[in-house]
């Protein structure tokens, strides 16, 4: 097509596009604008934490300053701060106001953050709405004094651009702290409110000791469960399977001069010699696998491409997942408030769709009778510990719940549907390669692999919750046979004597007899009761989680073929497998 | 079993039943009632009785928690049924479960056993009849009067009411109104103002009505009585007080399907498994199967359907069907061999017939069907 004349063909800067798509990375309504900004820096504080070996100690405050200069907005202060291994000068400019400037783009690692748009997205943000960037205040371990100052966004080039910089004395050792000042409009509660980001996170992040001051609500503090920061996995070699042709090739420029075999094998996880030969025997030259990579052409690197991806290969391994264990997810679920009961799971890292991927869940009852019967379950979704709360339905953790059978545990469920009642169901997918539906992260791609493998980890925990409602069922009952003891005995014994015409010492002879014999009946319920808590108390006093008890695998099975599951023995009690197995924890602790 | 004196026995019966309970109950022992087990795996078949009696299974009802309540309700309703026995008075299912209701209305410390359906005190007046033993009539608990309507030039009907009075009822003045039997025909005494050569039962009231109405009853000395679907008590009752009294010959006429010969003709011929307990009162082992046969089709080219896949009562009856050649005493008794094989023609073939396929015959001569009838009687062409 000719060029037309008078339109300039102009290239825009990274931070350009973002500042005009704000939305595209959650800043699409002004609540989302305050929970997003609040949550990048949050992230960002737990990965610079964790990554130091640091047990993280977070301090969040969100305040209203004023009004804003958006229509029916406020200007909401958004502070976190840290005691993380601070940031070098040289490096805040790039933390806070450069794009895709990050320490973990694409090295497959477990880490919250991963492209590095976020951070500088929120500084757009405070820019754009309060004309103001970051305040920032960091120290690190060889600073004597800390770094005071205000990072902006030079949106043209895509820089940080560094303002009022100057060195305070700051009581901590080493760490961060943050400031926003942008328009928005807080949200509290439900289910997108700052309240559920918060609980979220310290849930699945039990070494977290959090304190936060939010509006309208008493200053907080949730104490950390665990004192192990959690080891983040080293990142494995990419695997072949997972790549695409021009991410293939740029992967080569990393290696510079070596040969092809030898990129192959160094730089790609699960191709070793053996491979190589099957790749030869396919129809690979061998001279090209002798060239050295950087000579490669286009068409050379397709065959071997294509090459790779006809092989069988082994599946990528699961050594790079993080997961945070039954134990500390069961101490941390007791964080978000008074629990009835709870079951937690942790799946073996497994992969799915060719992405090794670890999934945990944990549900829990609140006490809390406020909250309605008919109401659906608090659903808490996660993605590499970072809580998700936008657009639930097309994610794939929401589908996999609805598609699970909850009536057979002992819960209330509307056909394809979430369960009802005060239930918590926290369900954490971690894997280094997430496939979100869009770049703010709200929603895990529901794909089928992933669905099966969080129903599976769903019916386990429903297993062993149903264990704690059917404790509750059989309390009940005993109370229904007390119940009617006391209402049917005088009037059976009354009908009797009427139809007879027994005298009253007969009657009264007959009304203590029916209630002794009724009596045991109640008497044998009330043992059953006692046989069923001292059960559920001896687990708890092993230390491990209540619930990390036999699993019958062949039921499990079952249930996921869809059959429904052979609840109860004939006597009423809870059927033991013949052949339980160890739970998933204890496999994957050994 | 039942007896004109059940009014007597009834009463006895459960003050026996009552005083076991209240002695069992005084020495804090657990009561435990039987009733006759009635399904099929308890049914046995004897030819030369002629009926299904019940084997020697009991089902056990124990006291405890979860029973008390329905003991409870069932001595409650026991002692309304035990007052109606003694007033004479008698009512319907329904009409009892309004009463209970009357009774709980106007006595608050009856509440907990208030029926919350007609359903629940349905089951309640059935566990009461199989803990004595005895059948709802026994306990003065009538079904309304469905079926049964009877034709007859010859027939007359004397009914013993309850102040002892008669009533003589000759069915030749009835014109074209048919007699109805009752739910209890015991009080009933049947005789002839002339012999009587047979009678036929047609499945259908309708089809029943149209031969009357073409002259069948004027020209042949019978009684033709309308069966209406599933013989109801009165049906069961009426025609064994025809095959006792008069001992004519019973034939029965009706369709050609695996629901016809297995619910109707057979609870007609041998009671069925629900009413082992009564059967002995409400069955007539002489009634013959007329027709329609199998080899009836061929011979007067009858029109006849493949069974449809859709017709849901239709498949049930014939999975029915291979099970009762496997498990019904009475389809397996040697001789009742013959209307095995229908069961099994019917099986494989999948078709059936219906009765009004006689008028196919010669659709002119609306007596056609009468003819094949009366052939058919004549010739012995019946099983």
């Amino acid at each position: 097509m000719a060029k037309q004349a008078g339109n300039k063909i102009t290239t825009s800067s990274t931070a350009e596009y973002f500042s005009k798509n704000l939305q595209q990375v959650g800043f699409s309504s002004q609540t989302k604008a305050v929970l997003t900004t609040l949550k990048e820096a949050v992230d960002n504080a737990l990965d610079a934490c964790e990554e130091n070996g640091i047990l993280p100690e977070v301090h969040v405050v969100v305040e209203k300053a004023g009004a804003g200069s958006i229509k029916n907005s406020d200007q909401i202060r958004i502070r976190v701060e840290d005691n993380g291994p601070g940031i070098d000068a040289d490096d805040v400019p790039k933390v806070f106001g450069e794009y895709l400037a990050s320490s973990k783009f694409g090295r497959g690692r477990c880490s919250r953050g991963q492209q590095g748009i976020g951070i500088s997205a929120a500084t757009t943000w405070a820019q754009l709405t309060s004309a103001t960037g970051a305040r920032v205040i960091t120290k690190t371990k060889t600073m004597r004094k800390a770094l005071s100052c205000v990072v902006e966004v030079d949106i043209k080039n895509n820089r940080g651009v560094l303002k009022d910089r100057e060195t305070i004395d700051w009581e901590r050792p080493t760490g961060t702290s943050v400031e926003f000042l942008v328009d928005g409009r807080i949200q509290l509660n439900g289910e997108a409110g700052l309240l559920n980001y918060l609980n979220g996170t310290a849930l699945v992040n039990p070494h977290l000791k959090l304190t936060y001051k939010l509006p309208e609500i008493e200053a907080h503090t949730i104490d950390r469960v665990s004192e192990t920061v959690p080891a983040i996995p080293e990142a494995t070699e990419p695997h072949p399977h997972t790549m695409k042709l021009g991410e293939f090739i740029a992967h080569s420029h990393l290696f510079g001069k070596v040969k092809a075999a030898a990129w192959l094998k160094k730089g790609f996880s699960r191709i070793h010699e053996g491979v190589i030969n099957d790749l030869i025997k396919g129809g690979i030259k061998k001279g090209v696998l002798e060239k050295s990579v950087d000579a490669l052409n286009e068409a050379e690197f397709k065959d071997l491409f294509v090459g790779l991806q006809n092989q069988k290969l082994m599946a990528p391994s699961t050594k790079s997942v993080l997961w945070i264990g039954e134990e500390a997810l069961s101490k941390s679920i007791k964080r978000l408030g008074a629990v009835d009961f709870f079951s937690v799971v942790s799946r073996k890292p497994t992969i799915c769709d060719f992405k090794p991927v670890q999934i945990e869940v944990a549900i829990a009852r609140l006490e809390d009778k406020s909250i309605e019967a008919e109401s659906a379950a608090q659903v808490l979704r996660f993605a590499n510990r970072v809580p998700l709360q936008f657009d639930k339905s097309a994610c794939a953790i929401v589908q996999a719940i609805q598609s699970v059978n909850w009536r057979s545990y002992g819960l209330v469920q509307p056909k394809d549907s979430l369960p009802q009642g005060p239930y918590i169901m926290a369900v954490s997918v971690v894997s280094p390669f997430i496939k979100f539906k869009n770049a703010s992260k709200e929603t895990i791609d529901a794909s089928d692999e992933l669905v099966a493998e969080i129903r599976l980890a769903l019916i386990q925990a429903g297993q062993r919750l149903s264990k704690h409602i059917r404790k509750e069922v059989k309390a009940s009952e005993l109370e229904e046979k007390i119940r009617h003891i006391e209402q049917f005995g005088p009037i059976l014994v009354n009908g009797i004597c009427r139809i007879v015409n027994a005298p009253d010492a007969r009657k009264k002879k007959a009304e203590e007899g029916l209630l002794k014999l009724l009596g045991r009946d109640a008497k044998a319920t009330e043992a059953e009761l006692e046989e069923a808590h001292a059960v559920l108390e001896a687990q708890q006093k092993k230390g491990l989680p209540a619930e990390a008890d036999a699993i019958d695998t062949d039921e499990l099975l079952k249930e996921v073929a869809g059959e429904a599951p052979a609840r109860k023995g004939k006597d009423g009690k809870p059927k033991k497998g013949k052949n339980s197995k160890k739970t998933a924890v204890a496999e994957v602790n050994a | 079993m039942a007896t004109p004196s059940s009014e007597q026995t009834i009463p006895k019966l459960s003050k026996e039943l009552c005083s076991r309970l209240l002695s069992d109950l005084e020495r804090a022992k657990r009561p435990v009632l039987y009733a006759t087990k009635c399904s099929l795996d308890n049914a046995i078949y004897n030819h030369k009785v002629g009926y299904l009696t019940p084997g020697s299974k009991k089902v056990a009802t124990e006291l405890n928690v979860s029973s008390v309540k329905k003991m409870s309700r069932a001595i409650f309703m026991l002692e309304i049924l035990l007052r109606n026995l003694d007033t004479g008075a008698v009512n319907t299912k329904r009409e009892l479960y309004y009463i209970s209701k009357g009774y709980i209305k106007h006595d608050s410390s009856m509440k907990p056993l208030d029926f919350a359906d007609q359903g629940e005190s349905d089951e309640i007046i059935d566990f009461i009849c199989e803990m004595l033993e005895c059948y709802r009539e026994e306990v003065n608990c009538y079904a309304n009067d469905r079926g049964g309507q009877t034709y007859s030039q010859q027939l007359v009907v004397t009914e013993t009411l309850p102040d002892g009075d008669k009533a003589v009822v000759d069915l030749s003045k009835l014109g074209t109104s048919p007699f109805q039997p009752k739910n209890r025909p015991q009080n009933l005494k049947l005789s002839a103002r002339k012999k009587i050569d047979f009678c036929v039962i047609v499945e259908s009231e309708g089809t029943a009505n149209t031969l009357v109405a073409n002259g069948f009853t004027k020209r042949h000395s019978c009684i033709l009585m309308g069966a209406g679907g599933v013989p109801s008590n009165a049906v069961r009752g009426w025609c064994k007080l025809i095959q006792d009294q008069l001992r004519v010959p019973l034939y029965f006429f009706g369709d050609l399907d695996a629901y016809t010969l297995q619910n109707i003709y057979r609870t007609l011929k041998a009671g069925s498994a629900a009413s082992l307990i009564r059967n002995s009162d409400y069955s007539a082992p002489d009634v013959k199967f007329l027709g329609v046969l199998p080899e009836d089709i061929k011979k007067y080219d009858l029109n006849d359907y493949p069974v449809k896949e859709n017709d849901a009562q239709e498949v049930r009856a014939l999975k029915k069907a291979s099970d009762a050649l496997k498990n019904d005493p009475f389809f397996q008794d040697k001789r009742n061999k013959g209307l095995a094989q229908i069961l099994k023609w019917l099986l494989e073939n999948k078709r059936r017939c219906e009765q009004q396929a006689y008028f196919t015959v010669d659709p002119r001569d609306v007596t056609m069907p009468e003819k094949i009838i009366v052939e058919k009687i004549k010739r012995g062409n019946y099983v």
